[in-house]
């Protein structure tokens, strides 16, 4: 099962801030609910875990993350993730996010995503028509943490009056949500079809 | 005597024989769940055994860590390829020649493959080992379109026949090129073509669909280290063949190997195969020495056993302007998965798909099947039909249907000017069959006055005229031959075993008979209409019939139930050693009436003197003296055995009727009406016929409307559950409306041909030319299975016909 997914998002802090964030891998991963970096191999290769729960029954994803390619100059980014649950799925994603400047507010920038996600095994047979829903509606949830947290680490370098570079700042507190909740997702895409299904007649 | 002097006819009616609709003797206890299915099966110290399965549809195995399965109490082994390497039974010989892994051995060729087994003190912790055992793997490029796999660069799949340029039948040209098999005269329809007026020429494709019987398959192997025999109570449609596979595997003397099929909840060539389960689960046993039980779930069943069809064809015909059909070509592309396990007669890789001219008299013909492989499940099996008929009834009946579009000619009038007639038979199909018997002109014309197929058109014609009109109308029709009752052993056999079957009739002393049989029913209800058969041959009521089957200690040799085969082959064995039976009950009455045996006539149930109605001895009165006094020079005892080996196939025939109205705006197709005629020759039991009918049409409708099988680019199964899978229920089926013709089989001892396939094979083909009919107005000459609301809506919109 293999889902093309090209998504761009606006997010209210400088270019730079969301770069510097974009760069921490593991507080990047701290922003998609269920997912954790939990060991560092090289410079550019980690240990990553993403667990998703479906009722009753708990998936959890192990694998690698490589960073393939990082262009600071072009604020873009190029990793691979490849995965695996116990359960006899398995996932991989390649995905390009590059992060644009917004020429009007100098405090706003574009996080453009591109990726591609092969799915095999369980989750591909049971879940294949529901893939693209879920991976858009994962987005959201990952974006909307990472422009929260991109936007508190803003906060906070303001706060200590600019001094701070980028660089150097620590993740904020980690996300809410600790493991992606199928219920969760079924009923965000109920609403999601419900809006559709209305929007479409109004 | 009792003083109540009976009629014949009284007498005959209390035997409730061959023509009566006897109550199904099974039904009293599956209606009360007293069935007895594999998975009812305990025995004391049973293990259950779950199996490890590939999540991707091609790749190496890197490694496998069993450890922590392994440490899970209660776990009691897990086994892999590496395991029984050393018994040689890592891979085992498939019904078609080929190969086929029991545990992947160092690559998986498809989803689902079966990679580890762990065989635990229940289910729940099997399933949890299962979980724990790790397996790492090194994905490969994935083959999922068969044409795909001939391209020159296409990944090898099949990397243990590397350099095997001879397959089990015939030359291979490519790695993943399995066979060609061609039949028919291939210069004789060339020229044919060469000559023709008229060509037409259709690809289709027959999709890949899943018998999905209700009860999954499923063993339980209990291995006696004692006694160092092995007893396996089976989900078979063959139990005699298994046990003999099983010999030959194990290497236990197969007088020790006893193979019971108890209930059976459906086979449809679901069970026909060995699978890596059964093999496991008898290995687990032996090498553990207790009980194992192995019952595959749903997900299992649908992803790994015995898929049908996946047929990629393309036919050709050429006629005259006045639609009288010359020659047929037919090409065929055959998916058959990562290994070669279609369950054919050994000699015909594509089954009898050369059955394909149908009910026509087609002067030349030609057909070429190439076989090749892919990474999806093995299998391509007989699905509720005899080998491929589906697949060739649904390539010609489309085929005459585009004929009759291309000439403008009315679908039953192009059936009428080609059919073989009446007094050409036996006729030769230019295949080499020889059709025994049939009358397509007459069941033609009755199905048409049935539901007045003028009006029809008429009506069809006022709704295409209407540009308002809410639905579509499509009318289908096909005229359907089978090919069934596998067969003279000449021609068929199963790896060397010729297709046979088998009957033992012993008539106790009290007048009561048991009759043991080969074959076994899985709900065919032949515990009811072989006690028919019994009772009018020998003149004992049927009540007191016993049908036993599916015990290979105490059941002759037979190959089992498939290929509407039953009745056919068995059910001519009945026959005959009820007629050995006959034979000797007549001198056992002439001894006791004191005449000779031409002086005695049967009637009924009884020997009587020629000319004295009061002389007589019935059958009970024979079973007594044979096993009282007989006379001198034979032996005691009534009973017989029959191995009847058919000097022929039955061909069955059916017309078959059915119109459907579309709904313009949803796509959703109505079936308004189905009406199935059947030739079956001599109707045993037309009550279980009908039911028969019944089911096959609902099957048959399940194919044609609802049912695929989707593989995405990387190999995933995308329908695998009955969530997705159609099966239909109540809800969904369309009301049946059946009806028959008697043309009897000359070459069998009954005239019997068999039933329960045709409905699947007539109806499949019936569904699809009603649909492609409702738009046939706009061009329209074909559209591929299955007819899903979607799929229909999708034709609708493409033709500017959606509302």
């Amino acid at each position: 099962m293999e889902v093309k997914l090209e998504k761009q998002y606006p997010l209210p802090v400088a270019p730079a801030q969301a770069w510097a964030l974009l760069c921490d891998l593991r507080a990047t991963a701290a922003c998609m609910p269920g997912a954790e970096i939990t060991e560092q191999l090289s410079e550019t290769s980690y240990k990553g875990a993403v667990k998703v729960k479906v009722g009753p029954a708990t998936a959890q994803f192990g694998g690698t993350v490589d960073v393939l390619e990082r262009s600071d100059a072009d604020r873009r980014v190029v990793m691979r993730g490849k995965g695996a649950d116990k359960g006899g799925s398995s996932a991989s994603m390649d995905l390009t996010a590059t992060i644009e400047a917004d020429p009007a507010n100098a405090n706003a920038c574009v996080l453009n995503g591109s990726a591609m996600v092969i799915v095999n095994g369980k989750f591909a047979q049971f879940g294949g028509r529901m893939m693209v829903s879920v991976s858009e509606m994962l987005l959201g949830q990952f974006v909307n943490q990472f422009s929260a947290t991109a936007q508190s680490i803003a906060a906070a370098s303001a706060a200590s009056d600019g001094a701070v570079a980028a660089e150097t700042v620590v993740a904020p507190p980690p996300p809410p949500v600790r493991e992606l909740d199928g219920l969760s997702i079924v009923w965000a895409l109920i609403k999601g079809w419900l809006a559709r299904l209305f929007g479409r007649k109004s | 005597m009792s003083a109540v002097i009976q009629t014949p006819e009284d007498r005959e009616a209390s035997l409730a024989g061959i023509g009566v609709s006897r109550l199904r003797k099974e039904d009293a206890r599956f209606i009360q769940g007293k069935g007895n299915y594999v998975d009812d099966i305990k025995m004391p110290g049973m293990l259950h055994m779950d199996i490890v399965r590939s999540p991707i549809a091609h790749g190496r195995i890197k490694r496998i860590n069993k450890e922590a399965a392994l440490a899970i109490p209660g776990v009691r082994a897990v086994l892999t390829a590496e395991d029984l390497k050393p018994l040689k039974l890592h891979w085992m010989p498939t019904l078609a020649g080929d190969v086929a892994a029991v545990l992947a051995d160092e690559k998986v060729h498809f989803q689902m493959q079966e990679v580890a087994v762990v065989i635990a003190d229940d289910r729940y912790i099997a399933a949890d080992g299962v979980e724990a055992v790790e397996v790492e793997y090194e994905e490969l490029p994935v083959v999922i379109d068969p044409y795909a796999a001939l391209a020159a660069d296409a990944p090898v799949l099949r990397e243990d026949l590397a350099g095997k340029t001879a397959g089990a039948h015939g030359p291979r040209d490519h790695h993943n090129h399995i066979f060609t098999w061609e039949a028919g005269d291939r210069s004789a329809a060339d020229a044919a073509f060469a000559a023709a007026p008229i060509k037409v020429e259709q690809h289709m494709h027959y999709p890949r669909v899943h018998p999905c019987p209700l009860e999954t398959c499923g063993c339980v192997a209990s291995f006696d280290p004692i006694r160092g025999d092995l007893t396996t109570y089976i989900t078979s449609q063959a139990p005699h063949v298994v046990r003999t596979v099983v010999s030959m595997l194990s290497g236990i003397p197969e007088s020790k190997v006893r193979i019971v099929s108890p209930d059976i909840g459906g086979g449809f060539g679901n069970k026909v195969g060995i699978y890596p389960g059964y093999v496991c689960a008898i290995v687990s046993s032996i090498v553990l020495g207790r009980p194992v039980k192995w019952v595959e779930d749903r997900i299992e069943n649908i992803s790994s056993t015995a898929f049908a069809r996946d047929y990629h064809m393309d036919g050709e015909l050429a006629a005259t302007e006045d639609g009288k059909i010359l020659g047929l070509r037919v090409n065929v592309l055959a998916d058959h998965g990562a290994f070669d396990a279609c369950a054919d007669p050994t000699k015909f890789p594509a089954g009898l798909f050369h059955i394909c001219s149908g009910s026509y008299d087609i002067g030349a013909a030609h057909c070429s099947v190439k076989g090749v492989y892919t990474n999806k499940a093995p299998g391509g099996v007989a699905y509720r039909c005899s080998f491929r008929v589906t697949e060739a009834v649904y390539l010609i009946e489309r085929m005459v249907d585009v004929l009759a579009q291309r000439l403008n000619i009315d679908k039953a009038e192009i059936r009428r000017r080609n059919f073989i007639r009446k007094e050409q038979f036996p006729y030769t199909s230019p295949f080499g069959f020889e059709y025994d018997s049939g009358d397509y002109h007459t069941a033609l014309q009755k199905a048409l006055d049935a539901l007045d197929y003028p009006a029809l058109r008429a009506e069809q014609a006022a709704k295409r005229a209407d540009p308002n009109s809410p639905t579509l109308m499509g009318i289908g029709l096909v005229s359907f031959t089978e090919v069934v009752g596998a067969g003279p052993s000449k021609m068929c056999d199963i790896l060397g075993v010729g297709m046979f079957d088998s009957c033992e009739i012993r008539i106790h002393p009290t007048g009561s008979a048991i009759a043991r049989m080969g074959t076994i029913t899985q709900g065919q209800g032949h515990q009811t209409t072989y006690a028919q058969i019994i009772a009018t041959e020998l003149g004992i009521p049927s009540e007191v019939i016993q049908v036993e089957e599916g015990d290979t200690s105490t059941a002759p040799y037979g190959l089992g139930t498939y290929g509407s085969r039953s009745t056919p082959v068995a059910g001519a064995a009945i026959a005959m050693a009820a007629r050995k039976i006959h034979a000797k009950a007549r001198k056992i009455a002439a001894h006791m009436l004191e005449v000779s045996e031409a002086d005695l006539d049967w009637e009924v149930d009884r020997f009587k003197v020629r000319g004295d109605d009061s002389r007589f001895k019935t059958m009970a009165d024979v079973a007594w003296q044979s096993y009282h006094q007989p006379p001198a020079g034979l032996e005691p005892g009534l009973e017989a055995v029959h191995y009847y080996d058919p000097p022929n196939f039955t061909y069955p025939f059916g017309i078959y009727l059915c119109v459907v109205d579309i709904d313009r705006a949803t796509g959703e197709s109505k079936v308004r009406r189905f009406y199935a005629l059947d030739d079956c020759g001599t109707r045993i039991n037309p009550m279980i016929i009908e039911g028969q009918i019944h089911g096959g049409l609902t099957e048959g409708f399940a194919v044609a409307m609802g049912q695929q099988m989707p593989f995405d680019a990387q190999g995933n199964l995308l329908g695998n559950t009955l969530m997705d899978y159609f099966l239909p229920t109540a809800v969904e089926t369309p009301k049946w409306e059946t009806d028959y013709t008697v043309t009897p089989s000359p070459h069998h001892p009954l005239g019997a041909k068999g039933v329960a396939e045709s409905p699947h094979v007539g109806s499949i083909p019936t569904f699809t030319s009603a649909v492609v009919d409702a738009f046939a107005h706009v061009g329209v000459t074909h559209l591929d299975m299955p007819h899903t609301s979607f799929r229909v809506w999708q034709a609708l919109r493409d033709h500017g016909l959606a509302l």
